[in-house]
């Protein structure tokens, strides 16, 4: 047992107070009777005849000294130790994955995990500091090193969860920094066994023992996996139950916040159930499944779809002949196609331009692709045919590259391209950029080379990287697309909009600024509808998007078991123990006490 | 009591007080012979309109007291009885020992006043009245008649100032009682037994009324905590540690003392009492008539 405020003993004094006040006569009162006689078998009798009397037992003077002794200790903070990891330098690591969002543990798993470490943070001892992350898709530093408990339950306070599946790889190499140059570090992790490391890469070892804490008690979760729109306009329903006990649920189907329909559903333990629900009234917006009754974990309760058909988009692609680049325009749903030859093309209303092989005169219409333009012109004027070399991206995480793969794509020939402070490079090659985009207004990118010059069109990534150019030069991007809880939105704004306002699904406002031509709503971590409204020279334009849990995995929220985390070779063995405190019982033994001793005062 | 200048006081019976008596009689549980003729039942018979008993004629009685229509009807010789209605005596004995300045307000001021009530009650009655205070020798007024006595009475009581102790030993030895009803107003706060002095009083042909005046501090302690306790008669002290508990066996003792003040009465034929010293004269009236000590007229 350790005292983790010894400088308390202080209060120790109170116990020969106690003593003080029974050996001194007590000054009392005076009062006049008639008569004694009817006190006289009730006398708790302490004459005294001088200012000292002798001590005598009485079972009220042994509760008073037990109550004394049981507050002292009680501030002096006893402790024993513990399982949680209070070393000299701790770092709390949270699971801010969406499972801990599951209230079998109230008032959540999250919260509980925070509670927990804040109990912690109080219980720190002389010379103790702990730090707190926060893991999700990417870690967070909540609170360096500190040993007091305000700045700590401050951090705790900003604390959120992601919305996004934990990853220990950027925890581990966070703590592993905090703890550099502190020796006798451990680390805790509160979670409920979803915080995995990456399956991608090695994952870098942990400098300091690991600590796990399991929170979460149940499994049982049924959640909407599936919301889809068939072909034939029907919509697709899949539920799937991921605990251990059969569900009878019922899915309700609702048109525009309006319950239309409800399809019942038994599932056994890990089964799931599909349904293609064909009665979707006309003129429907946004479709809603969602089960009843709920359960404790309510983010994959509800599925959102939205059913009307996005605003087309006219785009014009300028060639003399690429079916490539045709091909990959035309699948896109929402963009209708005109292909013209460079001799008659005329400037026209179209919401995107595609050059290829050819540069218009005159001023450049936006927002604009070009893909190889002839030598000396373009936004970038292209510079005399090089070999390129390998082609890489220029920023692994680039978002236009978002599930394109280099990899083994070969480039011929292409144009050097200079890439002035308002561009920057998509891809690059060993010997220059090969696709560099313009930041802010006008949208234009620049691919420097012919497609018909390199393999990659001869790749999936090629539809999928014009895909993306397109998304990221249209404005709407995100209109009537579906995003994972937690993860940013992108949203490419209307030409001229002057104020970007977006409402969440509980009415919640966020206004944004749409300065640079496009802007990111990163508050998504409440599933459901979003609402933009985009105010700008034309008038109001009002799209929405979904934010809905969209990783299954997340939907099973049983409690995992520890992670592996691989240890550091110098790492030493053993965490090292926590205080368990005792002052809460000691408090509450001192309470009773005062009770009896109330009741023996009571007694006479 | 001493003889000072007179001091502006309140009287000890308003002109209220004195009607509410006005319909008040006092009751004698069992009649007593007198000297003169009064309002009060004699164990005598007399000559009066109202009848008594039959006895048989003997040899030497007033054939003027035959019932001759009991004769005709049982041929025998029965002579009528009537009642005797006779003044009696009421003896006032009043406790003014130190004890009985205590109390908000005082005992003191309250058994003065109910004195003064009775012995209004009893001149009412035309009885004998005479009031003396419980004390070795104690003074007191002559046995008083209607007409003058109530003033007497009256000015007897203000001019008392409670001192010294007082007990059972001093009314065994009070020696100007006479044979009547008498009634001793005190807090009987002592700890002798009532018992003998009692005992003497119904020897002496007296029919005992204990009226026992507590203040209300005495009748429900207000005391908590640590205290020192003073016996104000004898000054002994004791030092005492006032729980609820101790409070409630105080409750219960003075119900048994009470308990034994009436056994000890009615063992001499007497009867008990107990009024509170906030109690005003209507109130503790109201006492004695559900104690049948009075009745309305």
């Amino acid at each position: 047992m350790q005292l983790l405020a010894p400088a308390a003993a202080v209060a120790l004094l109170g116990i020969p107070a106690i003593l003080a006040l029974y050996v001194l006569k007590v000054r009392r009162p005076r009062s006049e009777a008639a008569n004694l006689m009817l006190w006289s078998d009730h006398v708790v009798d302490r004459q005294a005849d001088a200012p000292w009397q002798r001590l005598r037992p009485s079972l009220l003077l042994f509760v008073q000294l037990a109550v004394a002794a049981a507050l002292a200790l009680a501030l002096m903070r006893p402790g024993l130790p513990g399982h949680a990891a209070v070393a000299k330098t701790t770092v709390v690591m949270i699971d801010g994955s969406p499972s801990m969002l599951a209230t079998d543990v109230a008032p959540s798993r999250f919260a509980a995990a925070v509670t927990r470490a804040g109990r912690l943070a109080r219980q720190l001892g002389r010379g103790r500091q702990m730090a707190v992350i926060v893991v999700g898709d990417h870690a967070r530093l909540l609170t360096p090193p500190t040993s007091d408990p305000a700045v700590i339950a401050s951090a705790l306070d900003r604390a959120r969860p992601s919305g996004q599946p934990a990853r220990l790889d950027e925890a581990i190499s966070l703590a592993n920094a905090v703890l550099a140059g502190r020796p006798g570090g451990s680390v805790l992790l509160l979670g409920d066994g979803h915080a995995r490391p990456s399956p991608a890469g090695p994952t870098p070892r942990l400098g300091a023992p690991l600590v796990f804490e399991r929170i979460g008690r149940s499994g049982d979760n049924a959640g909407v996996a599936t919301l889809a729109r068939t072909p034939g306009g029907e919509v697709f329903v899949e539920v799937a139950n991921r605990g251990r006990r059969p569900r009878n649920l019922n899915v309700e189907m609702r048109a525009d916040g309006r319950l239309v329909d409800v399809l019942p559903l038994g599932l056994g333990p890990g089964a799931s159930a599909e349904r293609v629900w064909p009665r979707l009234p006309a003129g429907t917006g946004v479709v809603e499944a969602r089960l009843s009754p709920g359960d404790d974990f309510a983010l994959d309760d509800s599925a959102w779809l939205i059913t009307e058909a996005p605003a087309r988009r006219r785009a014009v692609l300028v060639t003399p002949g690429n079916g490539f680049v045709r091909r990959a325009l035309e699948l896109r749903a929402d963009l209708d196609v005109t292909v013209v030859e460079p001799a008659q093309y005329r400037p026209g209303p179209f919401d995107l331009y595609v050059f290829d092989r050819f540069v218009p005169p005159g001023p450049m219409p936006h927002p604009a692709l070009l893909v190889a333009p002839p030598e000396g012109s373009g936004p970038l004027p292209a510079g005399p045919p090089v070999d390129p070399g390998p082609v890489l991206p220029a920023n692994p995480r680039e978002p236009l590259l978002e599930h394109v793969s280099l990899r083994d794509v070969h480039v011929q020939q292409a144009s050097s391209l200079p890439v002035p402070r308002d561009w920057h490079t998509v891809i690059a090659a060993a010997n220059g950029p090969l696709l560099v985009v313009h930041q802010g207004e006008p949208r234009l990118a620049q691919l420097g080379f012919d497609v018909h010059r390199s393999d990659l069109p001869l790749r999936p990534a090629f539809p999928v990287l014009v895909h993306n150019l397109v998304s990221a030069l249209l404005p709407g991007r995100f209109e009537s697309q579906v995003f994972a809880l937690g993860a940013p939105v992108p949203v490419v704004t209307e030409p001229g909009v002057t104020s970007v306002e977006v409402t969440g699904p509980d009415g919640g406002r966020q206004r944004l600024s749409p300065a640079v031509g496009s802007t990111t709503v990163t508050d998504t971590t409440r599933p459901g509808l979003y609402t933009v409204r985009q105010k700008g020279p034309v008038g109001v334009r009002t799209s929405r998007f979904v934010v809905q849990l969209q990783d299954p995995s997340q939907s099973t929220i049983a409690p995992g078991p520890r992670p592996a985390v691989p240890a550091a070779a110098r790492a030493p063995g053993r965490a090292q123990r926590g205080v368990l405190e005792l002052w809460p019982w000691l408090a509450l033994a001192a309470l009773v006490g005062l009770t009896v001793e109330w009741m023996v005062y009571l007694r006479g | 009591m001493t003889g000072g200048p007179a001091r502006l006081a309140p009287p000890i019976l308003g002109a209220a007080e004195l009607a509410l008596l006005s319909r008040l009689h006092l009751v004698h549980r069992r009649p007593r012979r007198g000297l003169y003729p009064g309002q009060r039942r004699s164990p005598r018979s007399a000559r009066s309109p109202e009848f008594a008993d039959f006895r048989p004629y003997s040899t030497g009685d007033d054939l003027r007291q035959v019932d001759w229509r009991a004769f005709a009807r049982f041929e025998r010789l029965m002579l009528r009885l009537s009642v005797a209605e006779e003044e009696s005596a009421l003896n006032v004995v009043v406790d003014a020992s130190e004890s009985m300045t205590l109390g908000t307000p005082s005992k003191w001021a309250a058994a003065r006043r109910l004195a003064g009530a009775v012995a209004v009650l009893g001149l009412g009655a035309m009885d004998r009245v005479a009031v003396g205070l419980l004390r070795p020798a104690g003074p007191c007024t002559p046995h008083l008649r209607r007409g003058a006595g109530a003033g007497r009475v009256l000015a007897f009581l203000a001019e008392v100032d409670p001192a010294g102790t007082a007990g059972p030993d001093d009314l065994a030895r009070l020696r100007w009682l006479r044979p009547g009803l008498t009634v001793v107003i005190s807090d009987f706060l002592v700890e002798q037994s009532w018992a003998p002095a009692l005992a003497g009083l119904r020897a002496g042909r007296q029919e005992p009324l204990l009226w026992q005046v507590l203040a209300p501090e005495e009748e429900v302690p207000v005391l908590s905590g640590d205290v020192e306790l003073r016996d104000v008669e004898s000054d002994r002290r004791r030092e005492l540690t006032v729980t609820p508990r101790l409070i409630q066996d105080y409750l219960r003792a003075l119900a048994a003392h009470r308990d034994q003040l009436r056994r000890q009465a009615a063992g001499a034929d007497g009867r008990f009492l107990h009024t509170a010293s906030a109690d005003g004269l209507e109130s503790s009236m109201l006492a004695a008539l559900r104690a049948g000590v009075v009745r309305r007229g």
